[in-house]
């Protein structure tokens, strides 16, 4: 709802200006050093991790459930979970063996046949998961004992990556009760359990003690659903909370001068990025004039001044972290007179450009990027929709969405299939670009398991996209948590909130 | 016959007809009923087709890495690819059975959800309700019963900023001062009553302006009339001039407004709602709103309806009582 976004920055300016005089006493009280406070922006939607995988969802109900397999907090390697190590058998077979003595809360043993039927429960249309389009690859699974054979329907070089999303239930428990039931009284085998729920409000999980890893440091933690950031902030400066995630650059500031608390941040595999509508943009669909408004955007203040320093440089639409980033082109950078120039030459000065967004993305942005651009001679109307309406718009057939849209990427897979294909792979509904040679690339790399041979080809798909620029990167995002500074945590790149790795000195 | 009835007394053409009475309260009742039921069927058409224009909840749930085949399998797995008529007839159809339909984005029936919100929401109005009635009206008395004393001069700039501060600013302010600063009171939650302070009092802000504006005007509209000053020539104290004189003649009015600030109330609870972390049914709102939980929205726009036209109709009935000249003859006539 577009009243959100003013009443936000409102309400955060509001906390800079009086909290400065009341930092001193505000501090954590602290609720023991076994139990937490965490506050998230939502209520989870939905306790079922084969339905929703929206952030709050998912920062929940991955603590109930063990995943099949982990990425290594610092390295974002593939390490073994429950399964504890796997084959590729064929190209397009895989085998993994599953961790033995691995119970359900409620006793029962976790057998790759629950692994199985997790994945069969995603795949099945009827179930209607949003995560679908993620496990799409798969052809059939299979399951002996506690080995699950996957067959997928090309060789998938993002099966694993996937993987790691994939959060195991309980098969029989959930045949018994039925999908509604189990997403009201959820059972997994993960490090903690469900204790009680007040729908809208907050979830208590207690540490689960018969979990067969390492027994988490926090014995109760209590997820609060706050919408709005000041107020995440104030539980934070009362010391309600412990630690409070979605955080905006502004909000993070105004914790940095309180003592007791603390700014955690990382750098995300989301990209901050410009699309341009080539094929029905108007000045757009001219090569001259993205390549003018790719010279004119001051990519430097965007991330100093409007994101605070929570953001990193990138070179493509895409970043570091992802496999097949293309290290060897060179970053964006900012000529505003050659811009200009071109913009002149081109002879769409003056011309109007549409940019379309929605109240999902920064107005702030939005308008420095508007700012930018009429710098270099084009004018610019911001046509802002609210989400659905926005989503509607741009991914109609008919490109008639306008000109320049903001957006802000993340496949939840590290890797450049996830970005390059669905936003400018012809046909994709993200796409408002054609080009076969890039079209070949891509799919090609989706269908090859050599890591090197794929960063060959993203390196060559990547060069196009930098001549054709059917859209540029403008930044890698950080994702910002405050935090008691008693909280010792490290944040990681996919937004896990594990609350097993964290822990409260007294 | 102009009816310059004695407050208080009872009206003698009311009582003379006693024995119809009855049957034209129950022909009234019945054409209320009747209006409400139309109301609400317009209200339930325009917002199914409105909401089915604003947007394809569908795009909104598929992952970033959906496909068109991907959004297309959703569609139909909500009924979503059923002609827009066949959707309405399908859900006037559950309606009539009581059912309001099953939430795409948190797989629960639509009742529940708003059954498990409601009793929150519930409470945040009816304590602003009560802190609205209680502060509006005696401020309001206050202010036109000391006019151009100090007591309105303290309160009349205090009424306007009430008036003027939007409600999330109000919210902000008092979490800054009673439990950033203070520590005194929750910042967010609803965990029992010390919680529904902070939030009752930003929700009755507005509203609680309004009545003491009306309510004073209304005041010092009476105090010019003869009987005010009959009565004050009779020797009757402030205090009785107001219980036994004022009160009543004020209160159509006031109540009037207070049936209306209820909506206000309601619809002001999902700004207060967002900012205490209040699990109501405004927060409901806007996260199903925003992720266009069509069955969702609709149950909560057809419940708001169903309440705000049942509050009108019993402030309709509290007039008679107030002031008997006020048949519900006369009512049920006039509209």
């Amino acid at each position: 709802v577009s009243w959100r976004t003013p009443m936000s920055v409102v309400a955060v300016a509001t906390l800079a200006v009086l909290t400065g005089c009341s930092t001193g006493g505000a501090g954590p009280t602290g609720t023991g050093t076994t139990s937490l406070v965490a506050d998230l922006g939502g209520y989870p939607a939905t306790f079922d991790p084969g339905l929703q995988y929206d952030t709050d969802s998912y920062s929940v109900y991955r603590n109930i459930y063990d995943q099949l397999l982990h990425r290594d907090a610092k390295t974002n390697e593939v390490v073994p979970w429950l399964a504890t190590e796997w084959k590729q058998t064929a190209p397009t077979t895989w085998t993994f063996a599953i961790r033995d003595n691995v119970k359900f809360s409620d006793g029962a043993p976790l057998t790759a046949d629950d692994v199985a039927f997790s994945i069969r429960r995603i795949l099945d249309p009827k179930f209607a998961s949003q995560q679908n389009s993620n496990f799409s690859a798969i052809a059939s699974v299979a399951a002996q004992g506690q080995t699950l054979t996957i067959k997928t329907k090309a060789p998938s070089p993002t099966l694993l990556s996937f993987l790691t999303t994939l959060s195991v239930v309980p098969k029989a428990y959930l045949e018994k009760v039925g999908n509604e039931a189990f997403n009201q009284k959820p059972i997994g085998s993960g490090p903690y359990a469900v204790a009680s729920t007040i729908a809208g409000a907050e979830v208590v999980l207690k540490r689960n003690d018969s979990w067969w890893g390492k027994a988490p440091a926090i014995q109760t933690v209590t997820f609060r659903a706050v919408p709005e950031v000041a107020s995440r902030i104030a539980d934070l400066q009362s010391g309600k909370a412990q630690i409070a995630t979605a955080l905006t650059p502004d909000s993070a500031q105004q914790i940095k001068g309180n003592s007791s608390l603390q700014v955690l941040s990382t750098p995300t595999e989301r990209v901050a990025y410009l699309a341009f509508n080539t094929i029905n943009g108007g000045a757009t669909n001219d090569p001259a004039v993205r390549k003018a408004i790719s010279l004119g955007i001051d990519y430097q203040s965007l991330i100093d001044g409007l994101q605070n320093g929570y953001a990193k440089p990138v070179n493509s639409v895409l970043t570091p972290l992802a496999t097949g980033y293309p290290k060897s082109l060179p970053n964006y950078t900012y000529k505003q007179a050659e811009a200009k120039a071109l913009v002149q030459q081109s002879g769409k000065a003056g011309q109007t450009v549409v940019m379309a967004t929605s109240p999902a993305f920064s107005s702030q942005i939005v308008q420095a990027i508007q700012a930018n651009l009429q710098a270099i001679g084009l004018k610019v109307k911001i046509q802002n929709y609210d989400q659905a309406a926005y989503l509607k718009k741009v991914q109609s057939p008919d490109h008639s969405w306008g000109a320049v849209r903001f957006g802000q990427w993340s496949c939840s897979c590290l890797d450049a299939d996830g970005v390059a294909y669905p936003l400018f792979h012809t046909g994709s509904i993200w796409s408002s670009y054609t080009n076969p040679k890039f079209d070949t690339l891509v799919e090609k790399a989706r269908n090859t398991i050599d890591a090197a041979q794929r960063d060959q080809l993203y390196e060559q798909a990547y060069r196009i996209l930098n001549t054709d620029l059917p859209g540029i990167g403008l930044f890698q995002i950080e994702t910002i948590y405050g935090a008691s500074s008693k909280l010792q945590w490290k944040p990681d790149a996919q937004q896990s909130f594990f609350v097993a790795d964290m822990s409260l000195s007294s | 016959m102009t009816s310059v009835v004695a407050p208080g007394a009872p009206s003698i053409r009311s009582s003379r007809r006693h024995g119809g009475a009855l049957l034209q309260f129950l022909r009234y009742v019945a054409v209320q009923v009747g209006q409400a039921a139309v109301a609400l069927l317009g209200v339930t058409t325009a917002v199914f087709f409105a909401l089915r224009l604003s947007g394809d909840p569908a795009r909104l749930l598929a992952s970033e890495n959906a496909t068109a085949v991907d959004i297309e399998n959703l569609r139909r797995q909500l009924g979503l690819d059923q002609p827009v008529w066949r959707q309405y007839l399908d859900y006037l159809g559950g309606l009539l059975h009581g059912d309001l339909g099953f939430s795409y984005v948190q797989h629960q029936p639509v009742l529940t959800l708003i059954g498990q919100r409601m009793p929150y929401t519930i409470n945040l109005a009816v304590a602003a309700l009560v802190l609205t009635a209680v502060f509006g009206i005696s401020v309001g008395f206050i202010m036109a019963l000391s006019r151009g004393g100090w007591a309105e001069r303290v309160l009349m700039p205090l009424v306007v900023v009430g008036q003027a501060m939007p409600v999330f600013w109000v919210g902000i302010l008092l979490v800054l001062f009673f439990s950033v600063t203070l520590q005194l009171l929750p910042s967010t939650g609803s965990g029992g009553l010390i919680s529904l302070v902070l939030p009752a009092i930003t929700l009755a802000s507005h509203s609680t302006a309004t009545v003491a504006r009306v309510t004073r005007g209304a005041v010092l509209e009476q105090l010019s009339r003869d009987y005010v000053r009959t009565a004050r020539s009779k020797g009757v104290g402030t205090f009785r001039l107001v219980w036994r004189h004022l009160l009543r003649n004020v209160s159509i009015p006031i109540v009037t407004l207070l049936a209306l600030e209820v909506a206000n109330l309601l619809g002001g609870a999902v700004i207060t709602e967002l900012i205490f972390a209040w699990p109501g049914i405004g927060q409901l709102t806007e996260q199903s709103l925003t992720a266009r939980d069509f069955p969702v929205v609709q149950g909560i726009v057809i419940l708001s309806a169903a309440i705000y036209i049942a509050v009108n109709l019993l402030a309709d009935i509290i007039y008679g009582v107030i002031d008997p000249r006020t048949t519900v003859s006369e009512k049920g006539a006039t509209g």
